[in-house]
């Protein structure tokens, strides 16, 4: 059985290598992110009511209205949930070595660590772009591919939103791929097959709720989210100068590893964060909650 | 006999915490919205419900530097942002009570009306008018500066009558 939205949002980390990061990606997107977690807490947070009564009503609504399965909300929850691979004992393993405040990137924690060749790592970043299209429009509405809905709906993405796509931008695009990253994207993009698509693991796992019918059609749906959507990833980057030095400098915050090793870099956030489903929570669960304060 | 105990007295100790892990989770003052809305037949949204696209053209205008947002549609619900100087100051919203019934309990303490339909307060940021005896329309400030007297204001703004004959 699916777990309660409020299980899921109770159980959300205070502090874990996630929270870590994003904490760190605060430079990006200043002030935007707090992390948010506990459902009455959530609940408190989002409409500002602290009536017993009201909080009551607002959560029994909105457990109910996530518990529709016709309402979008448990399909959103679920690509949030499998686009992201973080192996917690990983994590576990980061956390149990750290020196003070930092996790030191060496020995046998780095051996367990391979770097994604650039072609996996383009289509991840492509993919998870992809389930931020999909998820959006099952949380908030719109009809499934309406790919310039939601670009501009990203203009006025805020809070938990807009720091899960400066993650995205500076952890899946520029530690990875380097300051090209758009055009690195784009071109393996314009050279995938429908069977190199197939075959990759990220898509595989999404690959039931996005649309296009079979891999080509699902392909040129990739490529035009990409497409649509890469003017404003360009103006995100050019807006706040990120570059891959300036990431890697904030990441220094809680991570410890040598110039020698920056490609291990991602990969070990990679395989130990899950900031899509830790942020995607928090950003489903805002929007319950606004929709169940209004109809109540 | 030392290293016995201590491997033993792990051991113990280790399967009362995995035991203690392992159980339910705590109760939650949720637990009946969940057993009640995974019931079999029941849903949280009626198919006789109007859809949210039919609500958005009865929203109010942009005027005087406020920016309206849409920001979520889904059947018997559309929303809103008014924003103003970039700063979300309010929420709009209309919803079909057909999906939540007892919505409409409120308003038989309603004591005033906005153009005719009959207004409460709720909590301590809304305002709600019922249309139709179906039809909530509800306004919530974001920001202290948007106060009860600009809820009532902004609710008047809604094409409360067109939205009646939807009924």
């Amino acid at each position: 059985m699916n777990k309660p939205i409020f299980e899921l949002v109770n159980e959300l980390p205070t502090n874990n290598v996630t929270v870590m990061m994003l904490r760190s990606l605060d430079f990006v997107v200043p002030g935007e992110w707090q992390n948010i977690v506990g459902f009455e807490n959530t609940i408190r947070e989002v409409t500002g009511e602290t009536d017993e009564e009201m909080i009551q009503a607002i959560g029994d609504r909105a457990v109910w209205l996530y518990n529709d399965k016709s309402q979008g909300y448990q399909r959103a929850m679920w690509l949030y949930q499998t686009v992201d691979r973080a192996d917690s004992a990983l994590g576990a393993a980061a956390l149990a070595n750290k020196v003070g405040d930092k996790i030191p990137l060496v020995g046998g924690l780095l051996s367990r660590v391979t770097p994604n060749p650039d072609k996996a790592q383009a289509i991840d970043l492509t993919i998870k772009l992809v389930v931020e299209l999909v998820a959006f429009c099952q949380i908030n509405g719109i009809p499934g591919d309406s790919i310039g809905d939601f670009v501009a709906a990203l203009g006025e993405y805020s809070g938990e939103s807009l720091m899960r796509m400066a993650a995205l931008v500076c952890v899946d695009g520029l530690i990875p791929l380097g300051p090209d990253f758009i055009l690195k994207a784009q071109s393996t993009l314009n050279n995938l097959s429908p069977q190199d698509l197939s075959s990759n693991p990220a898509f595989s796992r999404v690959s039931s709720l996005i649309p296009g019918g079979n891999a080509r059609g699902q392909l040129d749906f990739i490529g035009e989210s990409f497409d649509s959507v890469k003017g404003w990833m360009a103006n995100f980057v050019n807006q706040r100068d990120l570059t891959p030095e300036k990431v890697f400098s904030r990441l220094q915050s809680f991570i410890e590893f040598s110039e020698s090793k920056l490609d291990y870099v991602a990969a070990f956030l990679d395989m130990t964060t899950n900031y899509y489903e830790h942020t995607g929570t928090q950003t489903l669960a805002a929007r319950l909650i606004e929709r169940a304060l209004a109809e109540i | 006999m030392t290293a016995l105990r201590k491997v033993l007295l792990t051991f113990v100790l280790g399967t009362v915490l995995l035991i203690t892990s392992c159980s339910n989770q705590s109760p939650s003052r949720f637990d009946t919205a969940q057993q009640d809305s995974t019931a079999k037949g029941s849903s949280a949204v009626v198919s006789e419900s109007q859809s949210g696209g039919s609500f958005n053209r009865f929203f109010p205008d942009e005027s005087n530097g406020y920016k309206r947002v849409y920001t979520q549609e889904k059947q018997g619900f559309a929303e809103a942002k008014l924003k103003k100087d970039g700063k979300e100051v309010a929420v709009l919203s209309i919803s079909d009570t057909l999906n939540n019934p007892s919505a409409v309990n409120k308003f038989e303490q309603s004591t005033e009306t906005i153009n005719g339909y009959p207004a409460v307060n709720q909590g301590k940021t809304g305002t709600a008018v019922l249309v139709g005896d179906r039809f909530q329309v509800k306004v919530l400030s974001r920001d202290n500066s948007f106060t009860e007297e600009d809820r009532k204001t902004w609710l008047g703004k809604f094409d409360l009558r067109g939205l009646s004959k939807l009924n």
